[in-house]
């Protein structure tokens, strides 16, 4: 048996005669970080919108604990683009909104909060509506809130794309944090290759449309990782290079 | 002086600005009363109001017949607020609902309320109800437009990530949907309020006894142009109230 948390076997999506992912297969390890990069318009929305089941495959199946995925009974969640921050919550109500539509229990509710919070720096603003906030702390509350809940699975859609460079650097430490502290199974889709590498165990490469996977990249660089070391540079160039289509 | 004082001070001349305002318009008003008969100076509008306070007209004191009025437009605006914010999260929700009413309501929407009055004397007489159905037909068409509005144009980000953090159909709707169209549904029955009044003068006209309207009728009917001028200065004053009111309760429930 598979040691995989994730399973995806010939994941296959098309729209009428277009043909967008063609065949994917790949597993996600328990507590992995895996980031999919690949060129602009490739179809990782597509891919994302599959694995969260918003939409449903033309062939293929995704499995969560050898079983197929269902959001009803599996738990699942999701960081998007935009902010998804409820703007009528405040902060502190934000990152408990799924906990409490899951009934956990209070005490747990409040340990995550905690918890959450403080690896996130958002205490000093828990009382706070998001309009009150800056854009990098609503992200940081919409990261919260998903990983309160322990995902078994998180998906992520470039979630800092809206930030600029600092705000960046220290949301990609924040998520690391999580990320160990919560041991949720992570898929990170990104176009920046930087980021990508700052982040993942393994790094998923996508070709041009009709997708299918150019390689499987796997970073094994210590954390936290020097973005300005040769190693470093040396996979960003090479992941760059089997992206380019120039 | 420092920089705060310096804005400070204008900031206290432009809270003067709406009595200003207040006193430009009685100025205006009273130049214009001088120059013709048609129409009684603000003082002479003020000794009949303050008169009319003790005094019965058309048999009741002028505090009766405020309180006429209110209690129609409030009954209505009341029965406004739960169908429209039924209705409006229906049109929004379901796609089918919408499809299938949503016609229906267009149809009848720029129906304006006064031109349902034989009607509605037809179907429910010429009593208290009569009066609410006008006024009502005048309030829940803001609050059904703007909470369809706003219940249609949540953002989806917001119901995408509800449905995956675990809510059900019930908690999108009390804990996503409802919240979300609130700023706007408050809108909706901001306008209603004005609305009511604008309608309550015309549902007066169906045989009432009191109620502003009413002395607005009786008034024109003797030419008592003072009086006139009394009722229409409450109308404003009274919903001028009421939408402060509004205001401070929006801030209070929809502090986001």
């Amino acid at each position: 048996m598979s040691d995989a948390k994730v399973q995806v076997r010939q994941l296959t999506k098309g729209f009428g005669e277009l043909l967008v992912l063609d065949n994917l297969t790949f597993d996600v390890r328990p507590g992995e970080f895996l980031c999919v990069v690949g060129p602009t318009g490739c179809g990782k929305t597509t891919l994302l919108n599959l694995l969260s089941s918003w939409w449903t495959p033309t062939q293929g199946e995704i499995c969560i604990d050898g079983r197929a995925m269902d959001p009803k009974t599996q738990n699942l969640s999701f960081v998007f683009q935009e902010s998804s921050a409820f703007p009528w919550l405040t902060v502190e109500q934000n990152v408990q909104f799924g906990m409490k539509e899951k009934r956990f229990p209070p005490e747990l509710i409040a340990q995550r909060t905690r918890e959450v919070m403080g690896l996130l720096d958002l205490e000093s603003v828990k009382e706070k509506y998001c309009h009150e906030i800056s854009a990098s702390a609503e992200q940081r509350v919409v990261i919260g809130r998903s990983f309160a809940l322990h995902p078994d699975f998180l998906l992520m859609d470039e979630p800092y794309a809206q930030l600029d460079i600092k705000f960046r650097l220290h949301l990609e430490d924040a998520i690391l944090a999580l990320n160990r502290s919560t041991g949720s199974t992570c898929l990170f889709v990104t176009h920046n290759i930087e980021e990508a590498v700052y982040l993942a165990q393994r790094c998923i490469v996508l070709s041009n449309k009709p997708t299918s996977i150019k390689a499987v990249r796997t970073i094994d660089l210590p954390y936290p990782r020097d973005t300005c070391s040769p190693e470093f540079i040396a996979i960003k160039d090479e992941i760059t290079e089997m992206i380019k289509w120039w | 002086m420092n920089g705060f004082s310096e804005r400070a001070a204008p900031r206290r001349l432009l809270r003067l600005l709406p009595l200003l305002s207040l006193l430009a318009f009685l100025s205006v008003w009273h130049l214009a009363a001088l120059c013709t008969d048609l129409l009684a100076t603000p003082l002479d509008t003020a000794k009949a109001l303050a008169g009319m306070l003790f005094f019965p007209t058309s048999k009741v004191t002028l505090l009766h017949h405020v309180w006429a009025s209110l209690c129609r437009v409030l009954a209505a605006y009341a029965l406004a607020i739960a169908a429209g914010v039924l209705l409006g999260v229906l049109f929004g929700w379901s796609r089918r609902f919408h499809d299938y009413c949503y016609p229906i309501f267009e149809l009848l929407r720029p129906i304006p309320p006064i031109a349902w009055i034989p009607l509605i004397i037809m179907w429910l007489g010429i009593g208290e109800p009569s009066k609410i159905a006008v006024c009502f037909i005048g309030s829940v068409v803001p609050i059904l437009v703007n909470t369809y509005f706003g219940v249609s144009r949540l953002d989806p980000t917001y119901l995408k990530s509800a449905k995956i953090l675990g809510a059900g159909q019930r908690a999108l709707l009390t804990h996503v949907i409802l919240p979300g169209a609130l700023p706007s549904i408050l809108t909706g029955m901001k306008v209603a309020l004005s609305s009511g009044w604008v309608c309550v003068i015309a549902a007066e006209m169906i045989a009432a006894r009191k109620g502003l309207g009413y002395l607005i009728i009786r008034s024109m009917e003797s030419g008592d142009m003072v009086h006139i001028l009394v009722a229409m200065i409450l109308i404003g004053s009274v919903n001028f109230l009421f939408s402060w009111l509004f205001s401070k309760l929006e801030g209070v429930v929809c502090p986001w």
